[in-house]
């Protein structure tokens, strides 16, 4: 069976692939690895059909131009292109929600699941742009360039995600 | 460096990024949820293998080439305080910001509610980033392990390799990832409700 085929790898295997990613990224973009401040780029021209004073806020302006910003769109759509052929390959296919909320959460379907999920990710990217980093930039990325700020970053993201596991039903 | 050909390095870098997250398993939420709760470790696996990887490559990038890093200034009260929301999201919305898109690709409906609400929580952040910023008021530098230690990057860079791959040696012995992923590559690793096989179609479970 061939390796695109597979329904999973070695994590060991699929993080080495995800960490030489580091390698164009740092030496065609001079920048390290990220996802979270994508976010940024696409609300902010969202939000800009909508209020035009999106304009005068500096930490829009400067997520919404430039080859760096739209370099790391492109990256978070390529995610989900990628994860999709990975998926259709090996015939991995997936329910509508994860059989893990009915465990957890006691969710069932889509609709009741919905408003926790928008909630969830709201939550995720508030505390990412606060601390200017998600698991990709300060976890991936920042432990590999050994930077203090980024391991405390993840040290606190680990530490908020088992105490909020932890109020749930074990899976 | 024009914005096309930022996109498409981006492309191919994110096809290849979201077929290993896929691949991997560890975009699912179960996995996520798991590692969370510490019944399983696949997420922990991952992630450092891609940070032994990039360790790795840095050294030599970094070492060799003369390659400038691209660290994030050190904050404390931002980091924690940001780090701790951050994770409790990402329990809640069972994804990280990156992996949201690999559920989406991978056919989890309420992944896009995930990304919608990531987009709303960006913006939301963005109009009190200001006010978040003064509030915190603090500044901070770039500071690496290798400069409080006096020592070199690539060499504090492999030596942390090093350590973080015999852990991961330990923990393999500890707990096999084969058996952590579980029947149906959900991370969910014992019978329950919807536990029923996404891949396999519906199977009569044993009762007990």
């Amino acid at each position: 069976m061939s390796i695109l085929t597979e329904k999973a790898w070695s994590p060991y295997v699929a993080g080495a692939v995800i960490g030489l990613l580091q390698i164009p990224t740092f030496l065609l973009m001079d920048t390290a690895l990220g996802a979270s401040s994508s976010f940024v780029t696409v609300g902010a021209h969202l939000a800009a059909f909508v209020d035009p004073g999106v304009e005068k806020i500096k930490y829009f302006t400067s997520h919404m131009w430039g080859a760096k910003n739209w370099w790391q769109v492109a990256v978070v759509i390529g995610i989900a292109i990628g994860a999709f052929l990975s998926m259709r390959l090996s015939g991995a296919r997936r329910p509508t929600i994860s059989a893990v909320w009915p465990r957890a959460m006691g969710t069932t379907s889509l609709w009741t699941r919905a408003p926790v999920a928008f909630l969830g990710g709201f939550i995720m990217l508030l505390g990412a742009r606060i601390a200017g980093g998600c698991t990709s930039g300060h976890g991936i990325s920042g432990i590999a360039q050994l930077s203090v700020g980024s391991t405390v970053a993840v040290a606190a993201m680990f530490a908020g995600g088992i105490l909020t596991a932890m109020l749930l039903r074990r899976v | 460096m024009s914005v096309l050909s930022g996109i498409l390095i981006g492309l191919l870098t994110g096809i290849v990024f979201g077929f290993a997250l896929e691949k991997s398993r560890v975009f699912e939420p179960g996995v996520i949820i798991g590692q969370m709760q510490l019944k399983t470790f696949i997420m922990l696996k991952v992630f450092l293998a891609a940070v032994i990887t990039g360790l790795v490559a840095l050294a030599v990038l970094n070492g060799v080439f003369g390659v400038k890093l691209s660290l994030k200034p050190l904050l404390w009260k931002a980091d924690i305080i940001g780090g701790l929301i951050l994770g409790v999201g990402i329990v809640i919305a069972g994804a990280c910001p990156g992996t949201s898109l690999a559920q989406a690709g991978a056919g989890y409906r309420d992944a896009l509610f995930v990304v919608a609400g990531g987009i709303a929580g960006a913006i939301a952040y963005g109009y009190n980033d200001a006010a978040i910023t003064a509030f915190f008021a603090e500044t901070g530098g770039k500071v690496g392990f290798d400069q409080l230690v006096g020592l070199p990057f690539w060499m504090v860079a492999l030596a942390l390799a090093a350590v973080l791959a015999i852990f991961l040696v330990v923990l393999e012995r500890l707990t096999s990832w084969r058996e952590e992923i579980g029947k149906d590559l959900d991370g969910l690793t014992e019978p329950g409700p919807g536990s029923t096989g996404a891949l396999q179609g519906r199977e009569a479970r044993p009762v007990h």
